[in-house]
């Protein structure tokens, strides 16, 4: 499966966004000197991260190649 | 050290936050790479960083009794009295006072850390999700091993040269004897009568 350059970038979007919040989690896990901190860090921040990653990874695989006939 | 990650942690944020707004960038080379690294690569390594300083805090005194259960626990280590053994090694710094609990309650094997965050993880459990238990009925689960005094102890010549020690040294060490249940070191916690006894107070 192959992604027009307007999904790709909707991609990179949701990649940045899920980073984004995983990694603000991350940070009040870290000030918030709590048990629940660490299931905090453990199960939510490292899962939005982790997704985050996962989707810019599968943004580069599904890029569009040119067509062979295009690339002269 | 959590300083230098919450600013690893925001440049994170500040990269992700450009391809957030203008994802079109990385149609260039340089902001290929930039991405690679701001969405990739530094991502990976908050998620490192936090693992470890989440671990190592875990490992604190500090966070085993931030637990209300743990709380009494945390109290008998002052303790005023020589039998008292936890009390004692904590007062007379035999082990480290920022990770009293870790000293003495860590499995010393090579996945014993996984489990105790394991086991802690279950603790957590019990307290928000089922039914948390009285301190007073809290056991270590298969009783405490000599292994984990004995991974101090052991070699150390006042517990060597000790007769009664080196009369069931052999015992001691393949755990058929308790350091603890066999009634020479038997005052761990004494959770049930700690407001029946005397406290030390550190000169602060």
């Amino acid at each position: 499966m192959k992604l027009t350059a307007i999904g790709i970038r909707r991609l990179l979007q949701v990649s940045s966004a899920l980073v984004i919040v995983g990694l603000l989690i991350e940070i009040v896990s870290l000030l918030w000197f709590h048990p629940l901190s660490f299931v905090l860090f453990a199960f939510v921040a490292v899962a939005l991260i982790g997704l985050g990653i996962l989707v810019y990874l599968a943004s580069l695989v599904l890029v569009v190649t040119p067509a062979a006939g295009n690339s002269s | 050290m959590i300083g230098m990650l919450i600013c690893q942690i925001v440049l994170s944020i500040i990269l992700a936050s450009i391809f957030l707004v203008r994802p079109s960038l990385t149609s260039a080379t340089g902001w290929k790479i930039v991405a690679f690294i701001g969405l990739c690569v530094l991502p990976g390594l908050c998620i490192v960083g936090g693992i470890n300083t989440h671990v190592e805090r875990s490992e604190t005194t500090r966070f085993c009794t931030s637990c209300h259960v743990m709380v009494p626990y945390g109290r008998s280590l002052y303790v005023d009295d020589a039998n008292h053994i936890p009390a004692q090694h904590l007062q007379n710094h035999r082990v480290p006072v920022d990770m009293a609990c870790y000293s003495c309650h860590e499995d010393y094997t090579i996945y014993g850390p996984l489990k105790d965050k394991m086991q802690g993880l279950k603790r957590i459990y019990m307290q928000y999700v089922s039914t948390p238990p009285d301190p007073a009925a809290i056991r270590i689960p298969g009783g405490f091993k000599n292994a984990q005094c004995l991974h101090c102890h052991s070699g150390a010549r006042s517990f060597e040269e000790n007769p009664v020690h080196a009369a069931m040294m052999d015992s001691l060490k393949s755990n058929q004897v308790s350091c603890l249940g066999s009634g020479c070191h038997d005052t761990a916690h004494d959770i049930a009568n700690l407001d029946h006894l005397k406290f030390w107070k550190p000169i602060q």
